[in-house]
């Protein structure tokens, strides 16, 4: 039954985006419905896998309920067959990047999932950077499969597990990757170009794969435990030093994309500071908030699209814009999703963060508390785009009902419902991120935090 | 769960299930009549008030010192967990009795002085979510669980503070009281790591972790930049005066009573850790004593009836810390219901304070004599300018809050966009950029 759910979950996505292309009818109903079925399929597969081997499934569902929810937030004037054939063939390859136990296969949903953005049919944007970023850590990608092949191994990435295959080189390389692909210091700019200047939600589903985190929690952390335990530290700091120097950007930033990707990236870079923290609460605290950061940044970026259409896209964080007297509801969904992004109590985002902080501490005592200071930071700037957009004197002129339509309101409720209920009662949440530390710790012998941390 | 659980966990609940289900329903287009908002306020403190009464009656017909409601762990991961535990002891009663009664009485009040206001609902939504803050602040038997109240009074105080959104004043005051509340939470933060690392638990609900001197000083450090931030004390006394944008009932609550003495709460929660280390009581002390003095000096030169009663508030928020620092614990928690009710009630009279004027002088037949001693007065007279400059400056600390702080922190992240924004655009792309310049003319072409 899973090998069949499996492909109903990551084809039948493709075949509606090939679908789409062919038609060109539909676009938002066939997304929807594929969207669903992959959701369907996911919580099937989430509930036949064993306790303890559930997180890909888990990661699965998660990533299928925000596809669907991007179907649904998608304004009318962005919901063409090329957009939305675009955001399923990323579903589609990101599912089967979360299944897969094979380097090849990987490396393909890798590649699948970039290619929508080399596209100028979905992709529009003339910044160089996002493609630029993209190639190189595909690339490194590329050459690390490449050596581990070349060295002899096999393609199962369980059958690798504590071996090292291809030593440094290929640490190194998947290093490389990883840094490209999450927009860690110093190549992080190409994550504010691509919100800035590509679609909004599709990229925000691009970014919202986590593909950096996956390729350490699923390749580089089991693969390689010697050098992991070795050199993680430093990439550690480089996830901290992210967190704070975007955070710092952030600070001073105008434009409400920009504003926003950049706290997406300083919130991720906590991620991958948290599972290279190699204690229990730092990397359950890094899955938790990996949940976190996908439902709220989605419901941001929607919304901030939302405002676009209806409003005009020359929206600033410069001043004062007053849109919560044209669209209260929506203020408040921004201000929930904004502050559970930063971790406010009674949301999901307040025991990640707890855990985060906890984990981070408790391994780097010094350069942890950067941590913190990188959170308390991008609070105050999500509540200054929050202020700027929908606080002071109101716009005139506008004519139409603006605020959130029944449609995009359901799904703004029931994304707001899982961080906050997710809030109220974590416990199930936190088990299923609890899940791989343990099974990591009896593989590879690295994420026992007894051995880490006398 | 006996009666005085039951009892606990109801006042508790109470304005956080009112809050989410009244949120709930408007976000699916339920609009209340301000009618339906004020009886549901009033039988819901009523409620609260009446359950707390059990309470302590029950805790009195018992003998008994607290109630203790354990839910057992809100969430565990190998050694970490987070207690879920409500307490209500002899310290957090008159707490939880001042928030119930004062929080009901705002409500009450409210009704009326927001009458027909433009946010009407957003008030009280807030006032229930910040009753229910600062409840479980209060009723918490782990500093996780106290952290989780604190932030939830620090968000609704900065929400209610930007209350008249169509105004950018208090839209920006209340974003500068957010960056201080945030960055002065990082010492309950890490404070709570600490003893989570030190103590094993950060539950006190079974008493106070036993820590040795240092980790007592290091960990009363850390909740004194807490509770320094909440309180409003020097250094950080620059918030309070721009937190009086707000609407006069969330004012009194806030500033004259439960918000402004949350900090001291919690030093009187760590009071037993604090007399272990000298050196932490000292430092309590003296900012208390600093702010007490900044608070009278410049207090005699606001201009304002709002921001008077706030650095007369302040004054009395820094003796309650000198009292604590000195060990007076119950003193302290007198002074702080005194000086609660009786600051609650000033600045709800505030708006109305020239027509009590106009009362006073037609019942003595004439006016009140403006004199009054004055030990300002006493001074040399350049000693008294200096003095007036410094006042009217609030004490120069937001300047230098300004100055050294975050106008360098901007600085750098102006430096950082213009680092991002090297080789951002091809060099093709500029070149047709600078031809479009060059052929529309500033004012004849553009977008």
């Amino acid at each position: 039954m899973t090998p069949f759910l499996n492909l109903v979950a990551i084809s039948l996505p493709w075949l509606a985006a090939i679908f789409l292309l062919i038609t060109r009818r539909q676009a938002r109903a066939v997304g929807f419905i594929a969207a669903l079925v992959s959701v369907l399929a996911s919580a099937l597969l989430l509930n036949e896998a064993a306790f303890g081997q559930s997180l890909n499934q888990a990661l699965m569902l998660l990533f299928s309920c925000l596809a669907a929810m991007a179907m649904l937030m998608l304004p009318l004037r962005d919901c063409n067959p090329n957009m939305i054939s675009g955001m399923l063939f990323v579903l589609g390859s990101t599912l089967l990047a979360y299944s897969t136990e094979n380097l090849l296969v990987l490396l393909a949903a890798w590649i699948l999932t970039t290619v929508p953005f080399f596209m100028v049919r979905f992709f529009r944007s003339g910044a160089w950077r996002p493609r630029m970023g993209l190639l190189l850590s595909t690339v490194a990608f590329e050459l690390a499969i490449l050596l581990i092949l070349a060295n002899g191994h096999g393609m199962s990435i369980s059958g690798m597990r504590g071996q090292s295959p291809g030593g440094m080189v290929v640490f190194g390389l998947l290093v490389a990757a990883v840094i490209f692909r999450k927009g860690i210091c110093p190549a992080h700019a190409w994550v504010a170009d691509a919100a800035e200047a590509g679609p909004a939600i599709p990229t925000a589903l691009l970014l919202n794969g986590h593909f950096g985190a996956l390729l350490v929690a699923k390749l580089i952390v089991p693969l390689f435990p010697d050098a992991a335990r070795n050199f993680f530290p430093v990439l550690s700091y480089l996830a901290l030093g992210t967190a704070l120097y975007v955070a710092i950007r952030a600070l001073s930033e105008n434009s409400p994309r920009r504003l926003l990707a950049f706290l997406a990236l300083s919130q991720s870079a906590c991620i991958l500071a948290g599972l290279e923290s190699r204690t229990a609460e730092g990397m359950t605290g890094a899955l938790v908030h990996w949940c976190v950061v996908t439902v709220a940044t989605m419901g941001l970026f929607g919304i901030l699209r939302l405002l676009e259409v209806r409003f005009g896209e020359n929206l600033t964080a410069s001043r004062h814009l007053g849109l919560a007297e044209h669209a209260p509801r929506l203020a408040v969904f921004f201000a929930i999703f904004g502050l559970a992004l930063v971790g406010l109590p009674g949301t999901l985002g307040f025991c990640s963060q707890d855990l985060l902080i906890h984990g981070t501490l408790e391994s780097h005592p010094l350069t942890g508390l950067l941590l913190p200071v990188a959170i308390a930071m991008n609070a105050v700037s999500i509540f200054r785009l929050f202020t700027r957009l929908f606080l002071g004197k109101r716009r005139t002129g506008f004519t139409v009902m603006a605020d959130a339509l029944p449609r995009e309101r359901w799904i703004l409720t029931a994304a707001v419902l899982f961080v906050v209920l997710g809030g109220l009662f974590p416990n199930a949440i936190v088990a299923l991120g609890t899940l791989e530390p343990v099974r990591a710790e009896s593989s590879a012998h690295v994420l026992a935090p007894g051995s880490i941390n006398p | 769960m006996d009666l005085s659980q039951a009892a606990l966990v109801f006042v508790v609940l109470a304005p956080g299930v009112v809050f989410g289900v009244t949120a709930l329903l408007w976000l699916f287009g339920w609009a209340p009549s301000e009618r339906v908002i004020s009886r549901i306020t009033g039988l819901m403190f009523s409620a609260c008030v009446f359950a707390l009464a059990c309470l302590v009656w029950k805790l009195g017909s018992t003998g008994a010192d607290s109630v203790v409601v354990p839910f057992g762990n809100w969430f565990t991961v190998h050694e970490y967990h987070f207690p879920l535990v409500l307490m209500a002891d002899r310290l957090s009663l008159p707490f939880l009795g001042l928030t119930v009664v004062l929080v009901g009485l705002i409500g009450q009040f409210s009704a009326t002085y927001l009458h027909r206001e433009r946010g009407f609902l957003r008030f009280f939504l807030l006032l229930y979510l910040f009753a229910f803050g600062s409840l479980l602040a209060f009723a918490a038997g782990s500093f996780d669980l106290l952290a989780a109240g604190w932030e939830l009074v620090g968000i609704t105080s900065v929400l209610l503070i930007a209350f008249f959104q169509l105004r950018t004043g208090p839209v920006e005051n209340g974003l500068r009281v957010f960056g201080v509340y945030r960055a002065c939470d990082i010492g309950l933060l890490v404070g709570i790591f600490a003893l989570h690392q030190w103590a094993g638990t950060a539950s006190f609900a079974g008493g106070l972790p036993e820590l040795g001197g240092p980790q007592a000083r290091t960990l009363c450090l850390l909740l004194l930049l807490a509770a320094a931030g909440k309180a409003a004390q020097v250094p950080f006394s620059g918030w309070l005066p721009r937190a009086m944008e707000g609407p006069t009932p969330s004012s009194a609550i806030f500033y004259g009573a439960i918000s402004i003495h949350a900090g001291a709460y919690l030093l009187l929660r760590v009071q037993p850790m604090l007399q272990q280390s000298r050196w932490a009581s000292a430092l309590v002390i003296l900012i208390g004593l600093i702010t007490a003095i900044h608070g009278t000096i410049v207090g005699r030169a606001s201009a304002d009836a709002k921001t008077s009663l706030a650095y007369a508030s302040l004054t009395q928020v820094g003796l309650v810390f000198v009292e604590i620092g000195m060990g007076w614990k119950w003193i302290a928690v007198a002074h702080i219901l005194g000086h609660a009710t009786v600051r609650t009630l000033q600045f709800l009279r505030a708006p109305s304070m020239l027509h009590d004027y106009h009362a006073m002088h037609s019942a003595i037949g004439g006016e009140l004599s403006p004199e009054a001693s004055r030990p300002e007065e006493r001074m040399p007279e350049p000693v008294q300018l200096w003095l007036y400059r410094w006042a009217l400056d609030r004490g120069h600390l937001d300047t230098i809050l300004d100055r050294f702080l975050i106008h360098p922190l901007l600085r750098l992240s102006a430096l950082f966009s213009k680092l991002d924004n090297l080789g951002s655009e091809t060099p093709v792309r500029r070149r047709e950029r600078v031809a479009l310049s060059v052929q529309s003319p500033a004012g004849q072409g553009g977008d």
